[in-house]
């Protein structure tokens, strides 16, 4: 369990960096998470879990190219690795199981 | 791009990030900022974008995103390496068990006798500190000196007048109070009825002087009505009850009777508790006020003599005592004029005492409760050093052993890549962790060995972690030291060796060979052997006095102390002797064991005329009965009759010892017999002149402590206060009974005050049996130590020889050979040690012994001793060790490769 330790922001920004495969960096990463989710995510919350994830080895990453936008700054980009895979999928597992174990009556509130 | 300038980022923040931003985070973190910034500004404003990338860098700002500070990394490594060597540290700590715990017990011993020792002197040194003006305080003690101005008494108690005139005399003294022990009153309480309670009269002034916390009233209110009385909380506790903060007590009325006298008090105030580190410990205290009534003006203006007023002063700050003690000279020729034709300064002089000095220097006639010794202090502050020091120095011999096993591990250590400081760090880690672990169980030891210490000390004091937490701390903070200290000789000693001597695993501590260690081992030698001899001479001094003859009987005699309301000496020495087991009674002033302190002068006339007498000859007054009570030995002349008495006999009679004949110039006590001598004054009246009646062979009066001096026995009616009884052995418990029983028909208000005198002979020297059986402890302490450390190294010595005995054995040598091969070193270090220990200890003990006007002598037999026991201890620790090295079959030691 205490293996593949994920929190829910970092659970999210791990599923973000899946679905943008090959052009998961900062900036899009915190687009699509505000887009998609609807909430505010700052550079910092952001990055913080990214350095967090990729430490645990969740995630790689490599540098990408550099933009006149970016003032020549190369990109950083991410990309989810097998065991962060696994972790994803453990966490989809358990919440599922429980899902699954809820008996009918408890959200059967009386209607 | 019109307004380049203006939409880039703002320069300042992205410094600030560049400064506080790991490196490797930097650039893409930058990229995406700039990125952002740009798409924002463009959607938005330029000002809007810029407030959002300097917000977003200053949430940035947070550890995990900045840079390693110089040195971290280094720290990092550093602590690793440090979980390494603890890891190492406790590996190789349970590997050689018994030498972890022969080491951790030594150190544990060490710093437990130490601890308690310092608890001890800690006490010591803190009476009286609490009071808030305790530099300011002095105590006023009188002296009296004799005609020929020699000290003859020092009081600790002034007289009734002299507070206050000091203080209206002199400005340098801002307040003075006088303490007056009344005759235990009774104190009653509705239903309750507490006898005999130590009521303490004081002045007004008392609560200026010194500082006693309120509980409930202040010291304002506290003495404003005469008929007031001020509680200690364990005294409130005892009328009231335990709930007595609940009850409203102040203002409540409590009823003193003594002496047939009654007087309701009013409850002003309750204090603390004084703490038991003040030198007077008082459980109620009333205004002074209230006494003044009893004693007529007289008594309370008296300057000379009564010395029954403990009186205190609180001096201005900055008074210079001496000068000022200088300058009170004149107080007494002013109040008392002249005395024989002399000026009474000349006669009487004021001590000021500080009162910090008190409790451990003071020891003047009727102190209040028995003082400190400052002497005592001082050895037993060596005596825990010297213990503590063993303890560190055996820790170290052994450390240096323990790590010597070691050289292959330094070298492979080298090999690999370990610098001199890394190695340095992991000998101090390992030896530290030793000494962390000895804390504990020596917190332990003291926790076990506190209540002996308190009762065979008569002390209440008390080791807590909170309240100690300074000793603890600093005691931590030495054990650590030690373990520093131990751990660095080795640690730079091994760190040092070449890479291939170590990989070869060579014994570095050549055992032939003079090195550190063996000053080690010396110095534990000499302490030990200094302990043992002071513990022999202390003992034999011990049992010197328990078999000296003081020259008087003191088994089966019982001292009854009288007390005023005895008013018919002669019909209760009647009743008592009626009782066939009680066989002799004597009246006198003083019994033996106590002191001799009664000094008048004298005038001595042969054959008419008068020769000087300029030697004290303290007296005794007695009855008949004393010679044969104490069975004093009556060398010429004959003893008092009944009926004599000099008060009132134109003709005086006296007894005087052999020591005053010889002084007089009579080394044949007969010839004195029946010459003149005149003694007194005394009271005002001149005794007269009298005749020597007697000589009695010198006896110990005092303690051995002080020489034989010349005395005189008077038969006098006056002063009796003591009844000797001399009893039988047999069913002494009946005896005893019916002497109380025949007291209360004489005296129906004070119990019975009786004490055996062989008990008060021992009495006399409890601070020598305390100081004998504490070194006798600490002598053990040490011995036990140093037995540990032979243990351990001995162990180590055979454990690098082993190879050098399979080889001896095999070439023939016998076990007596392999026996004095390895312990022979041994013996050299302890003759040594006792060349060294010798003259020191000679000297202190010696010293130590001049203490004793009647003393043992140290033999050789005595110097010897320490040598031959120490030598006795080390053989047994030797021996057993070693025969299992020299009795094994050397094929077992020679294989081992």
């Amino acid at each position: 369990m205490k293996k593949y330790q994920l929190g829910e922001f970092e659970e999210i920004v791990l599923l973000t960096v899946a679905v943008l495969f090959d052009d998961a960096y900062g900036v899009s990463i915190r687009k699509e998470i505000e887009q998609k989710m609807n909430r505010k995510v700052s550079v910092s919350a952001l990055q913080t879990a990214l350095r967090r994830m990729e430490s645990k080895g969740f995630l790689n990453s490599r540098f990408g190219e550099a933009t006149a936008v970016r003032g020549g700054k190369r990109k950083r980009l991410f990309l989810v690795t097998p065991f962060g895979k696994e972790a994803l999928e453990h966490a989809k597992d358990t919440r599922i199981k429980l899902w699954e174990s809820i008996p009918s009556i408890a959200f059967d509130f009386g209607k | 791009m019109a307004g380049a300038r203006n939409d880039t980022p703002p320069i300042r923040a992205t410094k600030f990030l560049r400064w506080f931003c790991k490196h490797e985070y930097y650039e893409d973190i930058q990229g995406d900022l700039e990125e952002e910034f740009h798409y924002l500004a463009a959607d938005s404003t330029i000002a809007r974008a810029k407030k959002w990338y300097r917000w977003q860098i200053i949430k940035l700002f947070k550890p995990s995103m900045m840079k390693k500070v110089k040195g971290q990394q280094e720290l990092e490594t550093q602590n690793t390496m440090f979980k390494n060597h603890l890891k190492i540290g406790v590996r190789n700590l349970w590997k050689y068990k018994s030498g972890t715990i022969i080491n951790t017990l030594g150190l544990a011993l060490g710093l437990a006798a130490f601890f308690l020792i310092a608890l001890f002197v800690k006490d010591e040194l803190s009476y009286d500190k609490h009071h808030e003006f305790a530099n300011q305080i002095h105590r006023v003690t009188v002296e009296n000196f004799s005609m020929d101005g020699e000290l003859s008494r020092h009081w600790a108690f002034a007289s009734a007048g002299h507070a206050e005139r000091l203080k209206e005399d002199y400005s340098a003294i801002s307040h003075a109070v006088r303490f007056f022990l009344w005759a235990f009153p009774d104190i009653d309480y509705q239903e309750k009825k507490l006898p005999s309670q130590q009521v303490v009269f004081a002045d007004d002034d008392v609560f200026d002087v010194f500082s006693f916390p309120f509980i409930q009233g202040n010291k304002e209110e506290a003495f404003r009505e005469v008929f007031s009385l001020v509680l200690t909380e364990s005294t409130a506790v005892r009328i009231f009850g335990e709930d007595w903060e609940k009850q409203n007590i102040i203002g409540e009325t409590v009823k003193l009777t003594a002496e047939g006298n009654e007087a309701p008090f009013k409850v002003s105030g309750v204090i603390e508790d004084m703490p038991q580190q003040q030198h007077f410990q008082f459980e109620y205290l009333a205004p002074m006020r209230f006494l003044e009534g009893f004693f007529d003006e007289d008594a309370m203006n008296n300057v000379g003599g009564n010395y029954n007023w403990l009186t205190y002063v609180r001096l201005e700050p900055g008074t210079d005592v001496q000068a000022f003690e200088f300058q009170s000279k004149e107080f007494f020729n002013k109040y008392m004029g002249e005395i024989r034709g002399r000026d009474a300064s000349e006669f009487y002089g004021f001590k000021f005492q500080p009162l910090l000095s008190i409790h451990l220097n003071s020891n003047l006639e009727g102190e209040i409760q028995p003082n400190g010794s400052l002497q005592q202090v001082y050895i037993f502050s060596i005596v825990g050093l010297l213990l503590l020091l063993v303890a560190c120095v055996n820790y170290m011999n052994l450390a240096t052993s323990h790590f010597s096993r070691r050289m292959k591990e330094v070298g492979v250590r080298k090999v690999i890549g370990a610098g001199q400081s890394s190695l340095l760090a992991q000998f101090l880690t390992e030896s530290t962790l030793i000494t962390v672990l000895s804390i504990p169980l020596a917190i332990g030891c003291v926790y076990m060995g506190l209540p002996y210490i308190n009762s065979f000390m008569n002390k209440e004091l008390i080791f807590s972690l909170t309240s100690n937490f300074e000793l603890i701390l600093s005691v931590c903070g030495l054990a650590i030291g030690v373990g520093l200290i131990s751990g660095l000789y080795p640690a730079l000693f091994l760190s040092r060796v070449k890479l291939l001597k170590a990989l070869k695993g060579e014994s570095t501590i050549k055992s032939s060979r003079w090195n550190f260690r063996n000053w080690l081992v010396t110095f534990q030698y000499v302490v030990t052997i200094s302990l043992i001899f002071a513990l022999l001479v202390i003992d034999g001094q011990m049992k010197f006095i328990q078999s000296s003859d003081p020259g008087y009987t003191r088994s089966q005699v019982l001292d009854l102390g009288l007390s005023r309301k005895v008013s018919n000496l002669d019909r209760l020495k009647r009743e008592l002797l009626e009782h066939p087991n009680i066989e002799r009674g004597s009246y006198s002033s003083r019994i033996p064991t106590g002191r001799l302190a009664d000094n008048w002068g004298s005038q001595f006339y042969k054959a008419d005329s008068l020769v000087p007498t300029d030697f004290r000859m303290p007296c005794i007054m007695v009855d008949e009965d004393f010679i044969p009570t104490y069975d004093i030995t009556l060398i010429a002349g004959k003893n008092f009759e009944e009926g004599m008495d000099m008060q009132k006999d134109s003709t005086g009679y006296y007894i005087i010892n052999r020591s005053a004949a010889a002084a007089m110039g009579y080394p044949d006590p007969v010839e004195i017999i029946g010459e003149k001598l005149a003694y007194g004054p005394y009271n005002g009246k001149n005794l007269g002149m009298g005749r020597i009646l007697g000589v009695v062979e010198d006896f110990h009066f005092e303690s051995l402590h002080s020489e034989i001096v010349p005395m005189v026995m008077l038969k006098t009616n006056d002063n009796l206060r003591e009844l000797s009884l001399k009893i039988k052995a047999e069913d002494i418990q009946t005896t005893l009974e019916f002497i109380e029983g025949v007291w209360t028909q004489h005296d129906a208000e004070n119990p019975a005050r009786y004490q055996f005198v062989d008990e008060l002979f021992d009495q006399q020297y409890q601070q020598e049996e305390r100081l004998a059986t504490m070194i006798k402890v600490f002598a053990v302490i040490a011995i036990f130590i140093g037995c540990l450390g032979l243990i351990g190294m001995v162990g180590f010595i055979i454990e690098t020889k082993t190879k050098e005995i399979g080889i001896r054995k095999a070439l023939g040598a016998s076990i007596t050979n392999i026996l004095y091969i390895i312990s022979n070193q041994f013996f050299i270090l302890i003759g040594l040690a006792f060349l060294l220990a010798l003259p020191v200890s000679y000297w202190l003990m010696n010293d130590w012994l001049l203490g004793f006007e009647y003393r043992m002598t140290i033999s050789i037999v005595l110097i010897l001793m320490p040598l031959f026991l120490t030598c006795l201890f080390t053989m047994i620790t030797l021996g057993m060790q070693t025969m299992k090295a020299a009795m094994s079959n050397p094929v077992d030691s020679l294989k081992d490769e």
